[in-house]
């Protein structure tokens, strides 16, 4: 029974493997490591379809810091599926079927060049007393594998999704753009009323939000008074009164645990 | 047919033409070169060619649809394609059948009717195309009974009009090498007009000619110079041989002078001015050909040695117009690189250059029509700030011209970005740029769109629309004072053209990405025709002055 649940995934997992153009089993190391004409070429391929998201450097804009992710634990073959896959949830794409596998190899060449081998980010903090200061100060906004609130991004995958000085940052408060879906947007109704929320969408004529109260809806601007812009991002700063340094770093230990349900993230 | 009786009513019957409830009397014939030089006649019969006449001017002289009614259009149908892609197209139209080309070389023949296919074409396309910017085609091009397309594997083919079936097929370039086409082909006499794309593909560039009847190639200009012609000397060492240079969007034809007009895109590698010095001519220029040889007239540089990937593959404009107190025959020219342009169409002086958007790249041309480089634009490894960015003030989506009001409508973006440039290395097949950019966005400055009406005698803005996401879409102008275009978000826009004024709106759920509507007469109804995403849809009026002969 077993061995025959297993073929039929195998079977399958080949097939759509052909499909996709790309190996079913990629190998565990980069073929092309090292490889001076594929770091060359990977550059190019890196600065003109990642670099967008991820910076020149790769340091991160809208996308995360992607220098740590050897240093994280991550494997080749795990960030040769994120690339060929894409990543659920996110706005990162897959590279497309009409990719080939080694330009793929070549991105991932070019960008050990510019990671850090080992990582920077020195682990202190206990990870238990760090859950506990989630679910208390950020659980009401954030959502951990299932459980927590709506208002802000998930964070299940956030381990490996940003650095700790990226996320220290955030929480202390220096929010240097809005995430997309997360711009604070305040609404003013016919009646004078506020509904306060974060931009999920919208156009000329429409807006779509999630207010505070995690409902989700869609206003028509000639319904309305007023849509404007927020100035201040709808996450609180967590200054050292209302999260001490010690605090922090436990937090900081929990959060780099959190690295998703994908199983690539490997 | 049995009796000799029955015989003679069928012939009474079809000389005297079949009258059913809506129909013409007598079905037109083959499309004839008087047609295309015609351009859109006041019965609104047809659509025939890229940019409703040879002037480009997409204006249609129909006035059924007003400012007032416009508010009131329904949609008749939808016709929804099945295939992964987006329409760029334009829309032919020939006795109430639409023809228009789809993503991946798909291409059908729709009743205008039901929206209901008649036929549909579809090509087996090899695995590893050169295609940089998406499996797309902007739309067929006719003659006789025949439509001429432009495939991703770099050939140009002709399709019977009434089946869909494959006339003759004629090779432009090697796909495998980075040629590909994706223009909608431009028919002059007894020729279909072809260029090529590949400018990211270290192509050598060109123009082609061949005959509509056999397909055999009538003559071909290189867009690049060989050694020892004019101009050969602006491409530094090699560099000719894989300078890119596409031409990629259709041109212009003025009878008169028996000439075409058609912009050329970028030299190769796009951001590395190191790997190619000189002004790299006949990139990003104006090339004016004989169009029965091909020969060049004359051309004009919009961007010498461009480093910004600023392609002149935008679509030319021909119109006569007053300038202080003259007659002047002018081709009217919104770059990629930031400047409105109109240059005199029979010597190619520059009569107006200025920015319709911020550039800083150049923000004057000189009186040769040179434009003057700003210090600090030349993309390297640290990378350097320019505005516009690489997707430019506008690209290939059409502009469109009102010869009543004399307005010149083009949908422009503002946009910067960060280029990055540095040496690459050719490789037949593969990419070859020498860089990239990143886009300027983020809580303080991103790109924005504006729709904006310009004087053409002088560049100056008459008016905008603006929109928080910029748009690629093509514009339609009317004799009733209308303008139907689209925003950046899926909307479809119905503007008075003489104001910018919001008249009707509507949400595709996709937007018109370089296509344009149409608009033709149909059983006495005028109706707007869109391609947006994956679909077509028919739009009119509920009940109209002009009563249908139902």
């Amino acid at each position: 029974m077993r061995t025959t649940l297993g073929g039929l995934v195998v079977a399958i997992v080949s097939v759509t493997g052909i499909l996709l153009g790309a190996q079913s089993e990629p190998p565990a190391v980069n073929p092309l490591a090292g490889n001076a004409d594929a770091i060359q070429t990977g550059m190019g391929l890196f600065r003109s379809r990642c670099a967008d998201c991820h910076g020149m450097d790769a340091r991160g804009v809208r996308g995360p810091d992607l220098t740590q992710v050897w240093a994280s634990g991550r494997s080749d073959a795990g960030l040769f599926r994120t690339l060929r896959r894409g990543v659920a949830g996110t706005e990162m794409p897959s590279v497309g079927p009409r990719t080939p596998d080694d330009e793929v190899w070549k991105i991932l060449a070019y960008l050990k060049t510019i990671a850090a081998p080992t990582t920077s980010d020195v682990e202190v903090g206990n990870a238990s007393n760090g859950e506990r200061v989630f679910r208390a100060q950020c659980a009401g906004c954030h959502t951990v594998n299932g459980t927590g609130g709506r208002l802000g991004p998930d964070l299940s995958r956030i381990g490996s999704a940003r650095a700790r000085g990226a996320i220290v940052r955030r929480v202390r408060g220096a929010t240097e753009d809005f995430l997309e879906g997360y711009q604070p947007v305040i609404i003013t109704l016919k009646n004078g009323q506020t509904v306060r929320g974060v931009r999920k969408n919208g156009d000329l004529f429409s807006v779509q939000i999630m207010d505070g109260r995690e409902r989700i809806q869609g206003y028509l601007k000639s319904d309305v008074r007023e849509v404007a812009d927020g100035k201040a991002s709808a996450m609180p700063v967590f200054g050292t009164e209302r999260l001490n340094e010690s605090d922090l770093n436990d937090l900081l230990a929990y959060l780099s645990t959190l690295k998703g349900f994908d199983p690539s993230v490997r | 047919m049995r009796s000799t009786f029955a015989r003679l009513i069928l012939l009474l019957l079809v000389a005297g033409g079949v009258t059913l409830a809506g129909q013409q009397a007598q079905p037109p014939g083959p499309v004839t070169n008087q047609d295309l030089i015609d351009g859109l006649k006041a019965d609104g019969s047809s659509w025939l060619t890229f940019g409703g006449n040879y002037a480009n001017h997409r204006y249609s002289p129909l006035t059924q649809i007003t400012p007032e009614n416009v508010s009131k259009l329904q949609p008749v149908w939808t016709f929804q394609t099945g295939t992964l892609g987006n329409f760029e197209t334009t829309t032919l139209v020939r006795d109430n059948v639409l023809y228009a080309t789809g993503p991946q070389n798909v291409a059908w023949a729709v009743d205008a009717r039901s929206g209901r296919q008649i036929w549909r074409y579809r090509r087996e396309l090899p695995d590893n195309l050169t295609a940089c910017c998406g499996l797309v085609n902007r739309g067929f091009a006719a003659l006789g009974d025949r439509l001429f397309m432009t495939t991703l594997d770099a050939h140009l083919l002709a399709l019977d009009m009434k089946t869909g079936n494959v006339v003759w097929d004629a090779t432009l370039g090697d796909y495998q090498t980075g040629y590909a086409s994706t223009l909608a082909p431009l028919v002059v006499k007894d020729k279909v007009i072809v260029g090529v794309a590949g400018g990211e593909y270290g192509i050598r560039g060109f123009i082609d000619a061949y005959d509509a009847r056999t397909g055999k190639q009538a003559w071909r200009f290189y867009t690049i110079p060989g050694p020892g012609e004019p101009g050969f000397n602006s491409w530094a060492g090699e560099s000719w041989k894989i300078g890119g240079t596409g031409v990629w969007v259709t041109g212009a034809y003025d009878a008169e002078q028996n000439a075409i007009f058609f912009g050329t895109g970028n030299p190769g590698p796009d951001y590395h001015s190191g790997s190619r010095e000189g002004d790299n001519l006949y990139s990003c220029s104006l090339v004016v050909l004989d169009a029965d040889t091909g020969k060049l007239k004359w051309h004009y540089q919009f961007t010498p040695h461009d480093v910004h990937d600023y392609d002149s593959t935008e679509v030319p404009i021909l119109a006569d117009l007053t300038i202080n107190g003259q007659p002047r025959k002018t081709v009217m020219f919104a770059n990629r690189n930031g400047f409105y342009y109109t240059l005199d169409r029979v010597t190619g002086r520059v009569i107006v250059a200025k920015p319709f958007v911020q550039t800083t790249w150049a923000k004057a041309v000189d009186a040769q029509g040179r434009p003057m480089l700003e210090a600090g634009h030349t993309p390297d490894e640290k990378g350097e700030r320019t505005c516009p960015d690489l997707t430019g003030g506008t690209n290939f989506w059409p502009p469109s011209y009102d010869p009543r009001s004399r307005l010149f409508f083009v949908n422009a973006r503002e946009a910067c970005a960060t280029f990055y440039g540095y040496k690459p290395e050719y490789v037949a097949g593969q990419r070859f740029t020498g860089g990239a950019q990143q886009l300027v966005q983020n809580r303080d400055e991103k790109p924005f769109g504006a729709l904006r009406a310009l004087d053409p005698a002088t560049g100056e803005r008459k008016w905008e629309f603006l929109m928080p996401t910029p748009s690629r879409s093509g514009i339609l102008t009317t004799a009733s004072n209308l303008l139907f275009s689209g925003d950046g978000d899926g909307n479809l826009l119905a503007l008075d053209s003489r104001t910018g004024k919001l008249l009707w709106r509507y949400q595709m759920g996709s937007t018109l990405h370089g296509t344009s509507p149409v608009t033709y007469m149909l059983d006495g109804r005028q109706h707007l025709l869109v391609p947006a995403g994956t679909t077509l849809t028919a739009w009119t009026l509920p009940d109209t002055a002009a009563a249908s002969t139902r």
